[in-house]
């Protein structure tokens, strides 16, 4: 971005240094160490360093039956834990061959649909709290609160839900969460003109985010970028219109796509989004229909051999889980590909000769949980 | 799958082992054998047709001690996919004994981390990879490959595989599960 | 009782006057301190400090307690002379500006003839403090926080001169008490509302307040130039912001919004204090609020903010209230 620069400093060793950004940092959200190689104020190198809060999930889920697994399904991105339960249990469900009824998969549409609703409104509050907004984010919470107390109802915890079984749900819904839910969504929506005034519209926020950190869709590609970080750059891939799960395919919304695919476009991307989901949310709530939430399944569900993947649209990208069952009810091989692994992987690129807060800006709008990368 | 003919023309025509796959089952479109010799290949074809890189990872099954096919029982898995029309891509590789793959970072830079990652928990060595160095796991702990199973849980290829027979379904039993 | 009628009262008047303004310095800083928790507070949908003292007033004295209490950790590759240094040279010098400032008719330390070249030659100490505090400390975040005070202090200055010198201009004088004299009339506000604005925004920009805190960003820099201090040191230099807030504020009100001018009071000469610090405390408002709406600009946009648009502007203002004073 700034060559000319960058040329000069080659002849100019001495005036080089390394910058630690983090592991304990307010702006790298979670545990992850970026070291700089800085000139001056322009950042040369931007190396992530991972690692620490790696917990090893993939060896947990070889080494205990399937459904012993569901807790740390929660626990890799706690942000947004729903559509991590959801893909695991989808992929059980599709290997061994369980039904699911009608009724389970709405309550399963609309709890993750709301837990991305809450995931970027967190989002949006520590983006703008890096940016040097101090507001924001009290909103953000504010609003989230709702949709917390709303969904402990149901599911028994705040932040990492194991709500999810394989064949459902455990628990129904009652009429109390329906009428609370739509209570909510009506005041989400009257809040959103708020945001759009105090943020959107705000000549700060806008040059700190305009045309900065271009993701191209060639780099897309070889990066593996998906979720808003690639819609931002115009590029209309969602699992749950191109590879439809669950009962998506009944839903009418839209896939908020940018133009440009700077950190702009990826924050209207996101706030698109959650205008989306709420419209998902409310048909699914008119259309939900009457009957079990949770169908008998076996006590030992066997793994037949042979492979399978699944893929869902969390909240971050395109979440995968890659499992190999052998005949018992341990996976032989679980893999989980998780979306800010790659939108992380593509930083030294992206941030290569940019200023320092620019590359905090960057850093923020690709929404990254630490913990799900680690794993 | 009907646009993606071109595609398998070109795999097979380097060498790999295409077969469509019933995506309801599996959940991806093509399975891809490849060698040693048709990694790089391969990925560039898939750059070409606009594949994104999903992962990169490993493998451990029970080695083949046949004379000539000689395995070291590791095997690296890659998934593809596509922004446009669906289609989900698994190819493996089966490592040899030297434990060295080609590294397709060159064409995908996403993949460096994922072969760091699979260095990491296999030991598996990716050749001309710029820097192969521990990714999730400490320095210290370098030559500790996790996720290398031990030798009485390790099983054959053909009994992970979707041809293996089907466990025996009397011992099921029919009720609900209670909560875990 | 015989000493001091043997010393000239005007030195006494002075040592009266000294003590008092350091009283009101820390006073105010309470009192701003709590007005800031509590405005953050409600912009942000919450009360704020409540606990101590009914709705929170004694917050702040319990701060002051606390950070006293602290251990003074001194780093241990520290250039200890300046790292101790540093505090103080902030904390002083803003004193100063103070006993220039006419709170009322009859209430001025000292009325300097050059009173508001005496201003702003003290306040740009300030920048010394933070240089010295970032390069003391061996730290390159402070060393960071302390490059960028120093750009950002230089580029602001000039804006802050020539929007002064467009009042001085239009009263042919630098002494604050002259130039409060000047507008019994009419406010310097509604004669030169461009200049208000720059001179403004360039003092928020003096003191380093968001949304032109980037000295002390504190989610790219953990702290910028005050990381290492801990305890006494880091209150000197919060004590140094808020005084140096108040001053900036203070000349606000003496050159634009007519100093102590108000409605007239009983003992108007002495409480005209009053209307004084109900505009000062109105800025200061004003400024805290700014702080809660807006992110930070980013370094190269503040300084293209103050090089291409400020001083021009500035100095076209100089040129037309030239050229109407001299019609």
């Amino acid at each position: 971005m700034y060559p000319s620069i960058m040329r000069e400093s080659q002849f100019q060793e001495h005036n080089r240094f390394f910058l630690n950004m983090g592991p304990q940092h307010p702006s790298t959200h979670g545990v992850l160490l970026v070291v700089l190689e800085m000139d001056g104020e322009y950042v040369l190198d931007p190396q992530p360093i991972l690692g620490f809060i790696h917990r090893m999930h993939e060896k947990m889920g070889e080494s205990r039956p399937c459904q012993g697994f569901m807790p740390n399904t929660a626990r890799m991105d706690y942000v947004c834990a729903l559509p991590y339960n959801h893909g695991y249990v989808s992929l059980i469900e599709k290997k061994a061959g369980i039904e699911v009824p009608k009724r389970a998969e709405y309550i399963r549409v609309i709890t993750s649909e709301l837990n991305r609703v809450a995931s970027h409104l967190l989002w949006l509050g520590a983006y703008l709290l890096d940016l040097g907004a101090f507001t924001p984010i009290l909103y953000g919470f504010d609003d989230r609160e709702h949709i917390l107390d709303i969904l402990e109802d149901i599911t028994g915890s705040r932040l990492t839900y194991c709500y999810y079984r394989f064949g459902g749900v455990t628990q129904d819904i009652d009429d109390k969460f329906v009428d609370a839910t739509r209570v909510f969504i009506k005041r989400l929506r009257k809040r959103f003109d708020m945001y759009e005034k105090l943020v959107t519209k705000n000549i700060i926020f806008i040059k700190r985010t305009e045309n900065i950190g271009i993701i191209s869709r060639d780099m897309a590609i070889r990066y593996g970028i998906t979720g808003p970080n690639l819609r931002g750059s115009g590029i209309a891939y969602d699992i749950r219109k191109n590879e439809p799960y669950s009962v998506y395919p009944e839903f009418d919304f839209k896939v908020p796509v940018g133009q440009r695919g700077d950190c702009l476009d990826r924050y209207m991307v996101r706030v698109c989004e959650m205008e989306q989901s709420l419209r998902i949310i409310e048909q699914a709530l008119d259309m939900l229909p009457e009957g079990p939430v949770r169908s008998k399944v076996p006590k030992n569900i066997k793994l037949a051999p042979g492979d399978c993947n699944f893929a869902v649209e969390a909240a971050r990208g395109e979440l995968s889980y890659y499992l190999v069952g052998d005949g018992t009810s341990v996976p032989y091989r679980l893999k989980i590909r998780v979306p800010s692994y790659s939108n992380l992987s593509c930083l030294p690129e992206l941030g290569e000769g940019i200023l320092l807060p620019d590359l905090v800006s960057i850093m923020g709008s690709l929404d990254l949980v630490i913990p799900e990368i680690d794993r | 799958m009907e646009t993606y003919e071109n595609f398998n023309t070109h795999v097979r025509n380097l060498g790999g082992d295409v077969t469509e796959t019933d995506f309801d089952q599996r959940g991806y479109h093509l399975d891809v054998a490849l060698t040693v010799k048709t990694v790089r290949e391969f990925a560039q074809t898939a750059y070409d047709h606009g594949f994104y890189l999903v992962f990169v990872t490993g493998f451990h099954v029970l080695p083949e001690t046949g004379e000539e096919d000689k395995t070291s029982g590791l095997e690296v898995v890659y998934q593809f996919a596509t922004f446009d029309r669906l289609c989900r891509v698994k190819a493996r590789v089966s490592v040899p004994e030297d434990l060295t793959v080609p590294s397709i970072c060159h064409i995908y830079q996403g993949a460096n981390w994922h072969e760091r990652e699979t260095r990491d928990f296999y030991g598996i060595r990716f050749s001309d990879h710029p820097n192969l160095e521990p990714l999730l796991l400490c320095e210290e702990d370098k030559d500790y490959h996790p996720l290398l199973k031990e030798e009485k849980k390790l099983k054959s290829f053909e009994a992970v595989s979707w041809s293996a027979q089907r466990p025996d379904t009397a011992d099921m039993e029919n009720e609900t599960s209670p909560d875990v | 009782m015989e000493i001091l009628s043997t010393l000239p009262p005007e030195l006494i008047r002075m040592v009266f006057a000294v003590i008092i303004i350091i009283s009101f310095i820390f006073l105010n800083a309470i009192m701003m301190g709590y007005l800031e928790r509590k405005i953050a507070g409600h912009v942000q949908r919450r009360p704020g400090p409540m606990e101590v003292g009914s709705h929170g007033i004694l917050q702040l004295v319990v701060d002051g307690v606390k950070l006293v209490g602290k251990e003074l950790l001194i780093p241990v590759n520290v250039d200890r002379t300046l790292f101790r240094l540093a505090p103080i040279l902030s904390f002083t010098p803003v004193i100063l500006p103070l006993l220039v400032i006419p709170f009322s008719e009859k209430l001025q330390a000292r009325d300097l003839n050059l009173g508001l070249v005496f201003i702003v030659s003290m306040t740009s100490i300030n920048v010394m403090a933070i240089l010295v505090a970032g390069w003391g400390s061996n730290n390159k975040y402070s060393m960071f926080g302390a490059m960028r005070a120093v750009a950002q202090s230089i580029a602001y200055e000039i804006p802050i001169l020539l929007s002064m010198l467009a009042v001085v201009l239009m009263t042919n004088t630098f002494s604050l008490k002259e130039i409060v004299g000047a507008q019994q009339n009419i406010w310097f506000i509604v004669l030169q509302p461009l200049a208000f604005i720059i001179y403004i925004i360039s003092g928020v920009a003096e003191t380093n307040r968001a949304p032109f805190d980037l000295p002390e960003a504190e989610s790219e820099l953990t702290a910028g130039f005050h990381t290492e201090y801990s305890g006494m040191g880091f209150s000197l230099f919060f004590l140094g912001e808020y005084t140096n807030m108040f001053t900036v504020a203070s000349v606000a009100t003496v050159l634009f919004l007519g100093g102590w001018h108000g409605p007239p009071l009983p003992y108007g000469e002495y409480l005209g204090f009053v209307w004084f610090f109900l505009k000062v405390y109105f800025l200061l408002f004003f400024m805290i609020m700014i702080r809660w709406t807006y992110p930070r600009v980013r370094f190269d946009q503040l300084l293209n903010f103050a090089w291409k648009y400020l001083v021009p502007f500035s100095l076209a203002n100089i040129l037309i209230t030239a050229v109407v004073v001299k019609l």
